[in-house]
């Protein structure tokens, strides 16, 4: 890690209100934290974590909505197209959508059709979770494998 | 009545209608198999004297008369049987062609992708369901819809229907069609299995329709062109003057 990104991380820290910052690259494992009672009895308790850098600061949330990112985006989950064929919503022309964004669905429940040569192949759902995005139009082509729903997993 | 015994002596099949279930009435037998998560014996069979909602293609009516037809579904969910499902669609609709051609000596044709006809009317029709978790393809289908001892039809129809006994003036034993039917769809399977050639080219050799001006009708979007050929997954191969294209979906009809 570049020793002048290094300082900045610390600058940006200490004139924060950040307590404790970690980050890491490759193998090496930088953490930021004040010198306060939690930092301390942090230290004390990780003992296989060395921090190389050791600056007073205050909390901020930069970190957090870092881990939130992260973790939203292992939460995302994509169904795809099992097979080539034309995408339906609906299980006929005139009836209502199995689904619609921000439903709820469960592991089984019906998502779409999608036809290939008179074979109607219901797609299930094989999460639990909120649909975020419907990522096909409706009676339009869909290639195998192709995403079709987007599902935020519970 | 259908007669099971009947039925069961002439069947000659390892596991296509082993597992049999009979209903006198039943939503549809599709339907049945498809939501049924206790019955999981590959080659499970449902036939049902009348069905309250029977259908087709998006949801198309498929109407039924008591006794008169033979309306069942065969559930496949083992591989390697499942992992060419549009292939299934031209095995089962080449057996039951063969099938009533071995018993009836009708001269049967084949409509892509999966219609049976005599005399450019349809005598039977298949409607295949699948269900897959995800990407993977858990359990499929196979409906049949024969028209057997109907002596008439009233109502309209996109494709106009007969029946075997319309056709043949004789009444039909269901029992030892149904029997015929299993086993050549079985034999048709391992056929499917071993060499897939065989099949595409039986199936073609009885569809008048390659080579012929053809309209493909898809969300009420009409286009005409060639029936070129199927390819090897079973798709139309649909010419016209500027190019080929692969169509796996719609309505085809000769133009």
């Amino acid at each position: 890690m570049d020793v002048n990104l290094l300082k900045r991380l610390i600058k940006m820290v200490e004139n924060s209100g950040i307590a404790e910052f970690s980050v890491q690259e490759g193998d090496l494992k930088v953490k930021i934290s004040k010198n306060s009672k939690t930092a301390m009895h942090h230290e004390i308790y990780s003992p296989h974590i060395q921090p190389p850098h050791n600056v007073a600061t205050s909390s901020v949330p930069v970190a957090a909505t870092e881990k939130e990112l992260m973790e939203k985006s292992t939460n995302l989950y994509e169904i795809k197209s099992p097979i080539v064929g034309t995408f339906y919503r609906a299980p006929a022309p005139d009836a209502d959508p199995y689904i619609q964004i921000g439903d709820t669905v469960s592991e089984g429940t019906v998502l779409c059709i999608v036809e290939a040569m008179k074979l109607m192949n219901e797609i299930e759902s094989d999460v639990s979770g909120k649909i975020i995005k419907i990522l096909a139009e409706n009676a339009t082509p869909v290639e195998y494998n192709q995403p079709l729903f987007l599902i935020e997993k519970n | 009545m259908f007669i099971i015994e009947d039925f069961d002596i002439k069947l000659d099949t390892d596991y296509v209608g082993r597992n049999f279930f009979y209903f006198d009435e039943i939503d549809s037998t599709n339907s049945f198999l498809i939501s049924s998560k206790d019955i999981t014996e590959n080659g499970s069979l449902v036939l049902a004297e009348y069905q309250l909602k029977g259908r087709g293609r998006r949801q198309r009516d498929w109407v039924s008369v008591k006794e008169q037809s033979l309306l069942f579904s065969i559930l496949l969910n083992k591989e390697p049987e499942i992992l060419e499902p549009n292939l299934l669609n031209l095995t089962a609709s080449l057996s039951v062609a063969q099938a009533i051609e071995n018993m009836h000596q009708l001269d049967v044709e084949l409509k892509w992708p999966n219609d049976v006809l005599v005399k450019k009317k349809k005598i039977a029709g298949i409607l295949l369901e699948s269900v897959s978790q995800g990407n993977t393809l858990e359990k499929v289908v196979v409906g049949v819809g024969i028209n057997v001892n109907q002596p008439n039809f009233k109502g309209k129809y996109q494709i106009p229907p007969t029946s075997i006994k319309i056709e043949t003036k004789r009444n039909v034993n269901r029992e030892k069609l149904l029997s015929e039917v299993l086993n050549i769809f079985e034999e048709n399977m391992g056929k499917l299995i071993s060499n897939k050639n065989i099949i595409l080219h039986d199936w073609r050799a009885r569809c008048k329709m390659i080579g012929e001006k053809i309209k493909i009708i898809d969300n009420e979007t009409e286009r005409f062109g060639i029936f070129d050929d199927i390819n090897e997954k079973g798709f139309l191969l649909f010419r016209t003057p500027d190019k080929t294209e692969t169509i796996h979906f719609g309505d085809v009809s000769l133009r």
